[in-house]
């Protein structure tokens, strides 16, 4: 009889009631590993670190203690099949942006109709603050202006942890 | 017949084209952007793969006049197609379900609506909520507004009902609308009076039916009495009012739902002969859904969509051959994909792209809160407040509709963003419930690939392509009936009179 | 004692300080900044409790950086 097969991007503690995958982030966008996550938080505790550059790593344990290997394998099975359907959706949606917004924008407009004159009269015209996170909107001089200089962060690379959160 | 099974491709001749190999047939189906469509044989499909089709051959024409060939693509048609076929998009809900009261006096096994019991008077909707309801209901955006009551049995709460009809008509003088009125009851309370009064207000009355009387007993549990029988006699009384008041019977009589169990997979021909024998000449295979008590039943209730699929290719077999003897009977699955595939978008609104919740529907429930669906206001019975975009008392129209839950699930149910759903070859006639995704997956944008909802949509076009790319004239001309959309317009109120 | 590192570059700081005010009456915490991230403490009446709350803490940060990055980066 042959062995199970084993992934080697997957370990299981059971004594934590955990599994770790470890996920190749060139090829799954940081978008798709917060969407994934994001499904399953209502069902177990999801928690990622970032041990190098090329891999994130994730911590997933269901909320009701005491899973055995094949719930964990089945749960980290699952999480698989969410982030390869993120990390395709994300790629869709970028090729497909401009048709999903204009069908978008039809159907809730088309739905919403004009405003109504009691409505316009509540309207708030006031220019609220806008986001501005490219700074198109600032001067020349106040984006380019001299800042005072601290000095960086260190950097120096972190050693690897294991899954978090870690006992004390 | 698959794209790498041939030695060469030439790709410079064909315009924008999905393709399925059909299961059996040794034919291959191509769709087009504005859902034109073609079966091919499969040598057939491997000339035009290649870019070999001949010259002024038949099947250059064929492929040409489906809009198949990039140099005599007809760019205007296709983009004119594609527009006319999103025209729901321009218009607000025309669907508004009003939950009058969550009791009911018959407990179903599959129940999705989590009814309660005859004595939780708390549940009923009061005429104050059922007023602001129908405020908001006249504000669509939608010239064509129905008003659909549920519940529970909505018969229950009758007075709700009475005052919402004529609330309605009333409001409706100002407003204008192509209003109509629908009833979803298991006709159980039912009495002349009643009857009389929903005849009178043009109110369409739709029910449900299981099949043969021993499975819909069972699985409608009625104290005291047959569901079935009972139902079954009002039906007939009903349909007979309908011929008395000189409407024509082929088109107005009550329409029936069958939700599909376990049980019911074996009992195909009994399921069909029972409607045809009620007088229903529209039968709706629906499966069961993940809501309500089937969190706690399904082990009970649920089956493969497999089996399911072989249950419904039976069915419609059967149904076929009923038709070509001369009875009347059309599955409605089958009729909306193949209006969308035959003729045109009819607007179900849960089998479109972007999906109805909030843009094509919109739910009220009996204690005033609003929802983006019909799954939406189950879910919220079973504690999942998801859904619920609003509240009849403090929300604005423009606040519901623009809700970010509305625009989420406008967004998840578009099937240009879906992975499997963009490359499908079903992609133009198909559609996704964000509520279903929501409750099986956690996610409203879910795995195509594991949806039960997914599986029965594709099972059921690969039936019709089948039957299509058969080109039986029999099978053709029933399926031509089952798509030709006759306005009934005698449910329709007269906006002047109120 | 457990130990939480949430990763700058995967978590917002302001979400990881919500997420430590959302379940401050739950347990006691201490908050350290390290160069690559944000580190918490967290002490719990029982072990149970302590890995409950560890959990919920570190889906809340994950949630809200979600929530509030919408399609940046963090």
């Amino acid at each position: 009889m042959s062995e199970p097969f084993k992934n080697p991007l997957v370990s299981t503690d059971l004594s934590k009631g955990s599994v770790l995958l470890e996920v190749d982030a060139a090829v799954y966008p940081l978008e798709a590993l917060y969407g994934a996550s994001y499904v399953f938080i209502d069902r177990a505790f999801v928690f990622l670190e970032k041990p190098n550059e090329q891999r994130y790593r994730v911590t997933i344990s269901p909320k009701k203690p005491g899973a055995d290997e094949a719930a964990l394998q089945a749960l980290v099975g699952e999480f698989s099949n969410e982030l390869l359907s993120c990390a395709w959706r994300a790629q869709i949606t970028q090729a497909n942006r401009a048709v999903i917004e204009a069908v978008t924008l039809r159907a809730v407009a088309g739905a919403m109709g004009p405003p109504s004159l009691s409505e316009l009269a509540n309207f708030d015209f006031t220019d609220a603050p806008l986001e501005d996170p490219l700074g198109i909107a600032m001067s020349w001089e106040e984006k380019y202006k001299k800042k005072d200089k601290k000095p960086d962060a260190p950097v120096a690379a972190a050693p690897e942890k294991t899954a978090a959160p870690e006992k004390t | 017949m698959n794209l790498s099974q041939l030695p060469k491709l030439d790709t410079s001749t064909q315009a924008f084209f999905r393709f399925r190999s059909l299961p059996n047939t040794k034919t291959v189906l191509l769709t087009g952007l504005e859902g034109n469509y073609l079966v091919l044989k499969d040598d057939e499909f491997a000339r035009f793969a290649q870019g070999a089709v001949e010259k002024g051959s038949p099947l250059e024409k064929r492929l040409s006049d489906a809009n198949f060939l990039r140099a005599t693509f007809d760019t205007q048609k296709a983009a004119d197609k594609w527009h006319d076929r999103r025209r729901f998009l321009d218009y607000g809900p025309n669907l508004h379900i009003l939950v009058v009261t969550l009791r009911c006096n018959e407990s179903c096994i599959y129940c999705h609506a989590s009814r309660a019991n005859m004595d939780a008077v708390q549940t009923d909707m009061s005429k104050e909520t059922a007023e602001k309801a129908v405020d908001l209901i006249m504000q669509s955006t939608n010239p064509n507004v129905t008003i659909e009551f549920q519940g529970g049995e909505p018969m229950v709460n009758f007075p709700v009902v009475k005052h919402v009809i004529e609330y309605a008509r009333e409001k409706n003088k100002a407003a204008k609308k192509q209003l109509e009125f629908t009833m979803v009851s298991n006709l159980s309370l039912f009495d002349d009076e009643k009857l009389k009064f929903l005849l009178e207000n043009k109110v369409q009355i739709c029910t449900s039916i299981d099949g043969p009387a021993h499975l819909h007993d069972k699985q409608r549990k009625m104290p005291g009495g047959s569901a079935h029988q009972t139902a079954a006699h009002w039906i007939k009384k009903i349909n007979q009012a309908y011929e008395t008041m000189g409407l024509d019977t082929t088109l107005y009589h009550v329409e029936a739902l069958l939700t599909t169990t376990r049980d019911t997979l074996p009992l195909w021909k009994e399921v069909v002969d029972t409607y045809a024998e009620l007088g229903c000449r529209a039968l709706f295979l629906r499966p069961v859904d993940p809501f309500g008590w089937m969190e706690k039943t399904a082990q009970r209730v649920e089956y493969p969509r497999a089996e399911y699929m072989e249950f419904y290719r039976n069915a419609v077999d059967y149904m076929l051959e009923l038709n070509r003897k001369g009875t009347q009977i059309l599955e409605r699955f089958a009729s909306i994909f193949l209006t969308k595939i035959l003729v045109d978008d009819p607007n179900f609104l849960d089998i479109r792209s972007p999906a109805g919740p909030g843009i094509g529907q919109l739910g009220y429930n009996y204690d005033g809160k609003i929802v983006t669906c019909d799954e939406g206001r189950m879910l919220y019975e079973g504690g999942d407040p998801s859904f619920v975009i609003g509240d009849v008392r403090t929300s604005t129209y423009r606040q519901i509709v623009g809700h970010e839950t509305v625009r989420a699930m406008a967004i998840a149910s578009n099937l240009d963003q879906q992975p499997d759903c963009v490359n499908c070859t079903y992609n133009p006639y198909c559609g996704t419930q964000t509520t279903h995704h929501h409750k099986n997956f956690g996610s409203i944008f879910g795995r195509m690939r594991e949806s039960t909802l997914c599986a029965v949509h594709k099972g059921i076009q690969d039936y019709l392509f089948e039957r299509i790319g058969q080109d039986d004239p029999a099978v053709m001309d029933v399926f031509t009936k089952w798509t030709t959309v006759r306005p009934r317009d005698h449910f329709l109120q007269d906006a002047a009179k109120g | 004692m457990t130990r939480v590192s949430f990763d700058r570059s995967l978590y917002q700081g302001p979400c990881v300080d919500e997420a430590v005010k959302t379940f401050s009456a739950h347990a006691s915490f201490q908050l350290t900044e390290e160069p690559k991230a944000w580190v918490v403490q967290l002490d719990a009446k029982t072990p149970e409790l302590e890995r409950q709350i560890a959990g919920e803490l570190g889906n809340y940060a994950l949630g809200l950086t979600i929530r509030t990055r919408g399609s940046r980066t963090p």
